[in-house]
């Protein structure tokens, strides 16, 4: 028991001792115990009333003195009470900081339920995509921001796809959505602006595309007149050596010409059509033949499953073909071996081209496809070499839903296996 | 009507089918919006390979009406709507017909921007053609918000923007006219012009009607060919 608990006790009891005592000079103990305990039970009513009032008004002023239990229990209150509102007005202030900073936000953040209905979202979701949070809770998000490619993503409910859509609220602006999983099944669409990369890399696709483009035909004409010169017998003996020079380096840049508008192309055109049925088999054989004469080529092994077709382009599936060998035969020595393989896989079907020439070290294959990277920069250049083909392999099986895939060791040879999607396959007719 | 509302019946069966049936309307609407917008796209930029394929897509629209009509009509059987519930089927089905409509015309854009890509083109790239496009775009999208969140105030604001729509058609028009009398050479190419802009307007008047149905469904009251000032919200 507490020391103010105590003294209550002590002083009802004293009061009770002296009500009997003064009872008991009168004669009557029960009257004087009597009138005591009523007494303390007026007393204790009083203070009862003026505390519950206190409570109400928040003014402990009747309690301010002394150290009895009232005092004491208004003391206990208010101290709580404070501590309580500094408690609160510090969680507000935390609060407050976290809402601020997510309005600082420039990405836009939606808050989804199991069943992709809007709980909440940031300032930015709201100028980015016009989101209405008080009108627009409870609605499921894809009937605000109707995008196919955004139902799309919601289905797929993948953390690392990402999809870009037009902006719903701006002329030719894009936004670059993701949904994460958040809290408790729970799902969290991050919205990005990503406008100014698009434009950009649209930038560096129209540039690349005209440049070549401007550059064919002067390009034409050069080679056109030193065609006609190098076969000329009235051109002096010292001027043969530059002619022949000259025109082997303008035939080189014709086709580097030639690779980079193929390579805008396919990479600007979107997903490939299906409509052709793509013998694979017949476009690997063709492609061993043609190397096949050559002095310098290795064994060229066909393996080939005629009884499935991939669903594509002709044209940019042989552009694969020959680009993937044409690497691996510049990389293989004359004694090594070149199999070309296209067999059924679990999902789909693959496309393998492997040599046991002198492989790639493991830090240059992720930097592969880069357009114009080279492994080794001194060598390419009278191998033939300019470093499109892999680029161009990459974009054109990106168009057909395939992925590339590049294994290889240095000194047993590379591996290099195109996994076509089983969408994308066709069993021959 | 709250958007809520349709989540109210004792039947958690019914409320889910009324749900899925106005995703589907929705995710319709969306794919519209894209068809619309890319056709838009592919007269300004001369793009005959995005206008081609809006052209080939006019399948998925159609495909959706079907299902959603289908759905509706199940509703209709099993559940015998009232009240709420019953104007948001009606209003749906007829929102499915002009939202068909809308990408029939769509698919015709698409069509004549694979046209107009082959042809000469002029120097301002048919930017009266653009804004007119995105007008109509940014009322499509509007519309289907409106639809979304039952928003019958913002349905007669964009019922009154049809006639600026309406305006600008008749403006390009003149133009058009005003191009071919100069010089007769131009005529081909102005036709398809004015086709693409005909085809702008009517998408125009397509989303009028659904703001209209949006209008019935909230209210209750059918705002077809009346004057809209006097509807004005219930309060």
């Amino acid at each position: 028991m507490s020391e103010s608990g105590r003294k209550v006790v002590i002083g009802i009891g004293l009061l009770l001792a002296t009500g009997a005592l003064i009872g008991w000079s009168y004669g009557h103990v029960e009257r004087g115990l009597l009138i005591a305990a009523l007494l303390i039970l007026v007393w204790m009513l009083r203070s009862l009333i003026i505390f519950e009032r206190s409570i109400h008004s928040g003014e402990f002023n009747a309690f301010q003195y002394g150290d009895g239990i009232w005092q004491q229990m208004a003391s206990r209150f208010r101290y709580e009470r404070d501590r309580g509102d500094r408690y609160k007005s510090q969680r507000l202030q935390l609060l407050k900081e976290i809402r601020r900073s997510t309005r600082a936000m420039p990405d836009g953040a939606i808050i989804l339920d199991e069943q992709l209905e809007i709980i909440t979202c940031n300032r930015a979701a709201k100028t980015l995509v016009g989101l209405k949070p008080k009108k627009d809770r409870g609605q499921r998000v894809d009937n605000i921001i109707r995008d196919p490619a955004l139902t799309e993503l919601l289905r797929a409910d993948d953390p690392t796809m990402t999809v870009d859509i037009e902006s719903p609220m701006q002329d030719s602006a894009w936004l670059n959505c993701r949904l994460v999983p958040y809290g408790a099944g729970q799902k969290l669409l991050i919205i990005r602006d990503v406008t100014e990369r698009i434009r950009l890399n649209k930038m560096r696709r129209d540039f690349v595309a005209n440049a070549s483009h401007e550059l064919r035909s002067p390009l034409t004409v050069i080679c056109g007149y030193l065609d006609s010169l190098a076969g000329d017998a009235a051109v002096p003996e010292d001027l043969r050596q530059p002619i022949l020079q000259m025109q082997a380096q303008a035939q080189r840049m014709s086709i580097i010409v030639a690779d980079l508008m193929q390579l805008s192309r396919v990479e600007s055109s979107g997903r490939a059509g299906d409509e052709e049925h793509v013998d694979v088999t017949a476009v690997l054989t063709a492609a061993a033949r043609a190397y096949a004469g050559l002095e310098s080529s290795p064994d060229i092994q066909v393996e080939g499953d005629a009884s499935i077709r991939i669903l594509g382009i002709t044209r940019e599936i042989e552009s694969v073909v020959a680009n993937l060998i044409s690497n691996a035969v510049r990389h293989t020595p004359k004694s090594g071996h070149l199999k070309l393989c296209w067999r059924k896989a679990e999902n789909g079907a693959e496309l393998i081209v492997s040599d046991d020439g002198e492989g790639i070290a493991e830090e240059h294959i992720p930097r592969l496809t880069e357009r114009f990277f080279r492994v080794d920069r001194g060598r390419s250049r009278e191998g033939g070499g300019i470093g499109l083909g892999l680029a161009i392999v990459k974009h054109i099986l990106q168009r057909h839903d395939a992925r590339l895939e590049i294994s290889s060791t240095p000194g047993q040879g590379s591996e290099f296996r195109c996994c076509f999607p089983a969408a994308r396959i066709s069993a021959a007719t | 009507m709250q958007a809520s509302d349709l989540t109210q019946h004792i039947s958690r069966r019914f409320n889910e089918d009324l749900e899925e049936l106005r995703n589907k309307v929705m995710a319709m609407g969306g794919l519209v919006e894209s068809q619309l917008s890319k056709a838009i796209a592919a007269v300004v930029s001369g793009d005959s390979e995005l206008g081609l394929e809006v052209a080939n897509d006019d399948y998925k629209v159609n495909a959706l009406e079907v299902s959603i009509d289908e759905g509706c009509s199940r509703i209709l059987a099993t559940r015998a709507p009232a009240a709420g519930d019953l104007r948001l089927i009606v209003a749906i089905i007829k929102t499915i017909t002009d939202l068909e409509r809308i990408g029939d015309e769509a698919e015709k854009i698409g069509f004549l921007a694979s046209r107009l890509a082959a042809m000469d083109r002029p120097p301002d790239s048919y930017r009266e053609l653009k804004t007119l496009g995105m007008h109509v775009l940014q009322m499509l999208r509007d519309s289907m918000n409106a639809f979304a969140r039952l928003d019958d105030a913002a349905s007669i604001k964009i019922v009154h923007e049809d006639e600026r729509v309406d305006d600008e058609y008749e403006a390009i028009q003149r133009q058009c006219i005003t191009f071919m009398m100069e010089d007769p050479r131009t005529i081909k190419r102005v036709m398809n012009v004015t086709w693409a802009a005909r085809s702008l307007e009517r998408i125009g008047d397509h989303t009028k009607n659904i703001c209209e149905y949006v209008i019935y469904m909230v209210q209750g009251r059918d705002v077809r060919h009346t004057d809209l000032s006097e509807s004005a919200p219930e309060k």
